[in-house]
């Protein structure tokens, strides 16, 4: 787990796609969250499947919602 | 570095400008938001803006769309309402529209097992294409599609490149051959349990034959050989070539992707 000026950073693993472009991660320590993907990923036409590891901020105000920052290579 | 206060609600939060390309919002030192433009190699400028409530991406936006010279671009998932309305209030319209293809693999679905190339061609498998020869026919290729519709029409090509270098890696290509010359080629991305069909292309002179039918049978059937069972690609909804191509192999329109613009 990290941290930046923009709140917490956390590795994940997505579970689900879900409709309305959002996906539900599993976090390091078995919390489940529904995140969105963040607009430099979207530029950038990377996809998001399930079993992709990836990296979330939560949002400042509601930990059960996050932003997928990264997707690490497998 | 410039900075603009403005009053959500009750929240006070601060637009800066932390660099010449990327915006920060603040709130108590935190930042909630953050937006960046990008210069695409066509030369075109896409945006993204993140922000945690809908008021903070409005004040990014407004800090962001003077201080950057038009056209403007972002990419937007068509499935996303909330953040499609709030770039459309921003001032942006659709340009256009990507669908995102499910490309099955088994010959079976794709009806492909029997495909030929048309007389007097052959394909050269993936990662065996002559490296001069595809160059040759990239720089072809590109000519005339920025001749005809131009680049800005085709699906996005966002990885940077060296000046002047457009195929980076030879061994992502299977190509078409017809008379010792490259007719058309594919070019396949190997992203983990979804491959991607980043580009297919048969110069003019050579179309309407079956090369790109004969070209997406060598890369999926490859593909199913090694028990992968589909691939991706996305294709802009006005080509209407691509799509029949696409829908004739049983491919699934899974997703959708809308560029915005504002001029």
């Amino acid at each position: 787990m990290a941290t930046s000026a923009g709140g917490i950073e956390v590795e994940g693993t997505v579970t689900e796609c879900l409709r309305n472009a959002t996906f539900r991660v599993e976090l390091e320590n078995g919390h489940k969250v529904l995140a969105h993907i963040s607009g430099k990923i979207r530029k950038n036409y990377i996809k998001i499947l399930p079993f992709d590891r990836v990296l979330v901020e939560l949002s400042p105000y509601d930990l059960n919602r996050g932003r997928i920052l990264f997707r690490y290579r497998t | 570095m410039d900075s603009v206060h403005c009053t959500p609600g009750e929240r006070a939060v601060v637009i800066t400008r932390v660099a010449e390309r990327h915006w920060h919002a603040l709130e108590d030192d935190l930042v909630v938001g953050r937006g960046e433009a990008s210069r695409r190699p066509d030369g075109r400028i896409f945006l993204s803006i993140d922000a945690w409530h809908g008021a903070v991406f409005e004040h990014l936006a407004e800090a962001m769309l003077p201080a950057l010279p038009r056209p403007l671009y972002t990419v937007v998932d068509e499935a996303d309402a909330d953040l499609t309305s709030q770039w459309r209030r921003a001032g942006f319209t659709v340009r256009r529209r990507e669908w995102e293809y499910l490309v099955p693999t088994a010959p079976r679905t794709t009806g492909l097992a029997s495909i030929l190339p048309p007389p007097g061609v052959t394909i050269v498998p993936l990662g065996e294409a002559d490296d001069g020869l595809l160059r040759e026919l990239d720089r072809v290729i590109r000519d005339e599609i920025e001749a005809t519709v131009g680049w800005q029409e085709m699906p996005a090509e966002v990885l940077p490149r060296p000046a002047g270098v457009t195929v980076l890696d030879p061994s992502k290509y299977a190509a078409a051959v017809e008379a010792g010359h490259y007719a058309g080629y594919v070019r396949l991305a190997h992203v983990a349990r979804l491959p991607r069909i980043g580009l297919i292309a048969v110069r003019d002179g050579a179309r309407r034959r079956g090369i790109a039918r004969a070209l997406l049978a060598e890369v999926l059937g490859s593909l199913h050989h090694k028990g992968i069972a589909r691939a991706s690609a996305d294709v802009n909804e006005a080509n209407v070539g691509a799509l029949a191509l696409f829908d004739g192999v049983g491919a699934r329109r899974a997703n959708s992707n809308l560029e915005l613009v504002v001029r």
